[in-house]
């Protein structure tokens, strides 16, 4: 099986500062690719650089390839704004729209692109929410705030307004920092679920998360890619020295 | 060994506070509602149907009414916020979501500078470049006004706009939705209620204005009479009636007044009610 | 809401529940071949051999589970019972495989007195009715049924000593028949044994007790 996205060479910089070096990897398509690594490793700009939300802030700047189904998304005459409609992207913090509906929320992304026809919206509507296990609870509420749903629900209605516009990747940036031990096992349990049908790449800064929700971890440190292998070898046996250092605690 | 009783020292420090809170609140309120209680007491009288419908009386004329003056405040008021809103509006996108743009911040610098400058000289500039080509009119009373209004509806709409947080605007570009529907539909819509409060308050706030509009329309007894004619005013109403030595003049003043703060007053309940959402 | 970590619980369930099979039946042969004329040895020593492959991957997977899942209370006293109770199906393979050993190479019980067969008869169906129960328990996750097989386990025992005071009672035993018997009946002995661990770790892993059956 083809790899689903094929990093070559890539550098990312803020300013004159740079913050990935020369990152190399195959992320597998249908599969959980975890990255982790300590605070300012680089893992949530290399998960901006997927899809292309990294140049957004003015003095961002990349170099290299990312290969998305074999076509280099930094390639010239590549649209941005196509790259993330196929590679989706769940943000830290619950973001749902404001002064929205929840069924506002998830069809924003089809709306804000044209689509209008009220009966193919309903049918994204229902399919999205069951694909996060939100459907049953808010069905009889769809009209009400997005806002008004607890923190674990807002991520999951994220997760079905990022799915409503069908991409093939899903990149999500540590989605359960903000959440409970309830909502964050509910969102893993969904991790798991989607992965079946998406390619997800999550980055998180809680490596039994990254333990229990991936087929292949990524660990990072200081700009650069250590190691990159199966969870099961990275967490059981992992090759190299730092990355035993800190999966097992004892860093710096 | 016993422990002093910061409690009750506490309490009373508590209660004190309390009480020194409410006495600045009510003293900050008495001129509020002396004005209006003034207003409302000397303004009733003057109201009748006639007050409605009759255009200003010539000097010595019994009964009359400000009915011209409420409608060329409207249209004069209408005018400026065709002119003022927009400009006013995209200013203030442009410096909430575009502000990494190197001229974002002389853009700032110069609305802050425009927000200080007394308004007569805002009157006599609309003189200068206007009244002087096309006369006394309302175009010229509503191009002052609206200069008025610019910075104060792009100041508020900049803060409105930057209240909604930075993540907002990334979960639409990352749903593939170009910038510029981002901000129309994602951030102006999020932040639509304290974006009309601003707008709102500019428009209270040229409506209540008579010094630049003494200078680019004058005083005017008459109908409205086309945009390059001068047109009634209540504010102005106010500042040359209570001038006058007529009694019947005077007592339209408070009239206008009244009316003037009820129509600030309605404006801004009917657009409130207008935008009213679920959320 | 299933969780993540019941479908690695599953897997696990299901590949020790597949080695309870096979260990039945190395047992099962390796006790009919004590009277009937047929020789196992080769197919025991096969599936043996497989339930040794399998014990790795159980305790492969349990370390996985442990290290990625972080399991607490009924899912850890599981894991941790699982790795136990697949070394135990280990040893009835490979006692199985020691019974047919003597059978095979040593001569076996089968032309010895009549005592000694109806000895080794009665015990092996005795400890073949405990392997099943041990086996039942695990899949039902019955704590009784365990506690009957701790019974037996006790009457096992009981005839293991009654045959040696038997034994070196006889004169009239040959070497050959003394030595085999003595190894059967001795094996045997072991897989009763076991059994009676897998039934602990049974109650261990539904109540939490540690029990000792024996």
């Amino acid at each position: 099986m083809a790899p689903k996205l094929e990093v070559e060479d890539l550098n990312a910089w803020f300013g004159t500062k740079q913050v990935l070096k020369n990152i190399n990897i195959k992320i597998e398509e249908n599969a959980v690719t975890a990255i982790i690594g300590p605070s300012g490793c680089g893992k949530t700009t290399f998960l901006r650089c997927l899809n292309r939300m990294h140049e957004i802030n003015p003095d961002a700047r990349v170099s290299g390839k990312v290969l998305f189904n074999g076509l280099n998304i930094y390639g010239n005459g590549v649209d941005p704004v196509m790259i993330r409609k196929k590679i989706g992207m769940v943000f830290q913090k619950p973001n749902p729209f404001p002064m929205m509906s929840i069924y506002d929320n998830v069809v924003a992304g089809l709306k804000l692109n044209g689509v209008r026809d009220k009966k193919s919206l309903d049918a994204v509507v229902r399919r999205s929410l069951e694909l996060v296990n939100l459907w049953d609870e808010v069905k009889d509420d769809l009209n009400k705030s997005g806002a008004s749903l607890s923190g674990g629900q807002q991520q999951r209605l994220c997760i079905a307004r990022a799915l409503a516009v069908e991409p093939e990747v899903l990149l999500m940036d540590e989605p359960c920092s903000a959440l409970d031990p309830i909502s964050t096992a509910k969102i893993e349990v969904l991790i798991r679920k989607l992965a079946k049908t998406y390619t997800i790449v999550i980055v998180t800064h809680n490596m039994q998360q990254a333990a229990r929700v991936s087929d292949y971890t990524a660990f990072f440190y200081l700009g650069e890619l250590i190691e990159y292998g199966p969870t099961k070898q990275i967490f059981e046996n992992p090759k190299h020295e730092l990355t035993e250092k800190y999966i097992t605690g004892k860093f710096g | 060994m016993r422990k002093p009783n910061y409690y009750k020292l506490r309490l009373i420090k508590d209660r004190v506070m309390f009480l020194l809170v409410y006495l600045s609140l009510a003293l900050a309120l008495i001129p509020l509602f002396s004005i209006l209680y003034e207003v409302v007491q000397r303004g009733i009288p003057a109201i009748n149907l006639d007050f409605f419908i009759k255009p200003t009386p010539t000097v010595g004329e019994k009964g009359g009414g400000v009915a011209n003056a409420i409608q060329g405040t409207l249209i004069t008021i209408g005018l400026a916020s065709v002119i003022g809103i927009p400009v006013g509006l995209m200013s203030g996108i442009f410096l909430s979501e575009y502000s990494e743009h190197k001229l974002s911040t002389i853009i700032r610098f110069f609305n802050d500078v425009l927000s200080g400058v007394p308004s007569i000289i805002i009157g006599v500039f609309a003189y200068a470049l206007i009244v002087r080509s096309i006369g006394f009119s309302v175009i010229a009373a509503a191009f002052a006004l609206s200069i008025i209004m610019i910075p104060i509806v792009t100041r508020t709409v900049e803060e409105a706009l930057k209240l909604i947080p930075m993540n907002i605007r990334e979960a639409a570009i990352a749903l593939g939705v170009p910038r510029w529907k981002t901000v129309v539909a994602i951030v102006l819509r999020g932040a639509r209620k304290a974006v009309v409060t601003g707008i709102l308050l500019s428009i209270a706030r040229i409506a209540g204005e008579s010094a630049p509009v003494l200078v680019t329309m004058g005083f005017w007894r008459w109908w409205f009479a086309g945009l390059d004619r001068p047109a009634a005013n209540l504010a102005l109403n106010i500042f040359i009636f209570a001038m006058s030595p007529f009694e019947n003049w005077i007592v339209l003043a408070w009239g206008s007044a009244l009316i003037l703060i009820l129509l600030v007053l309605g404006i801004n309940i009917a657009v409130r009610i207008f935008i009213r959402g679920r959320y | 809401m299933s969780r993540i970590i019941d479908s690695g619980l599953e897997e696990l369930s299901a590949v020790l529940y597949k080695m309870g099979e096979l260990a039945y039946h190395t047992v099962l042969i390796a006790i009919r071949e004590c009277v009937e004329s047929r020789d196992s040895y080769n197919e025991i020593r096969e599936i043996s051999d497989t339930l040794i492959l399998m014990a790795d991957y159980v305790e492969d997977k349990a370390f996985e589970l442990i290290a990625r899942f972080q399991p607490v209370a009924s899912d850890l006293r599981t894991i941790k019972s699982y790795m136990k109770i697949a070394y135990d199906f280990v040893r009835f393979g490979r006692y199985a495989l020691d019974v047919s050993h003597a059978n095979q190479k040593l001569g076996g019980i089968r032309n010895c007195d009549k005592w000694i067969i109806s000895h080794v008869k009665d015990m092996g169906e005795k400890v073949l009715s405990m392997v099943r129960l041990s086996i039942d328990s695990l899949k039902s996750r019955d704590p009784q049924l365990a506690e009957k097989v701790a019974q037996i386990e006790n009457e096992v025992d009981k005839m293991y000593f009654d045959f040696l005071d038997e034994l070196i009672e006889r004169v009239d035993t040959t070497i050959k028949c003394a030595v085999s018997s003595v190894l059967i009946i001795r094996y045997l002995e072991r897989i009763a044994d076991h059994s009676a661990y897998v039934c602990e770790s049974i109650i261990y892993i539904t109540t939490g007790k540690r029990v000792i059956l024996r």
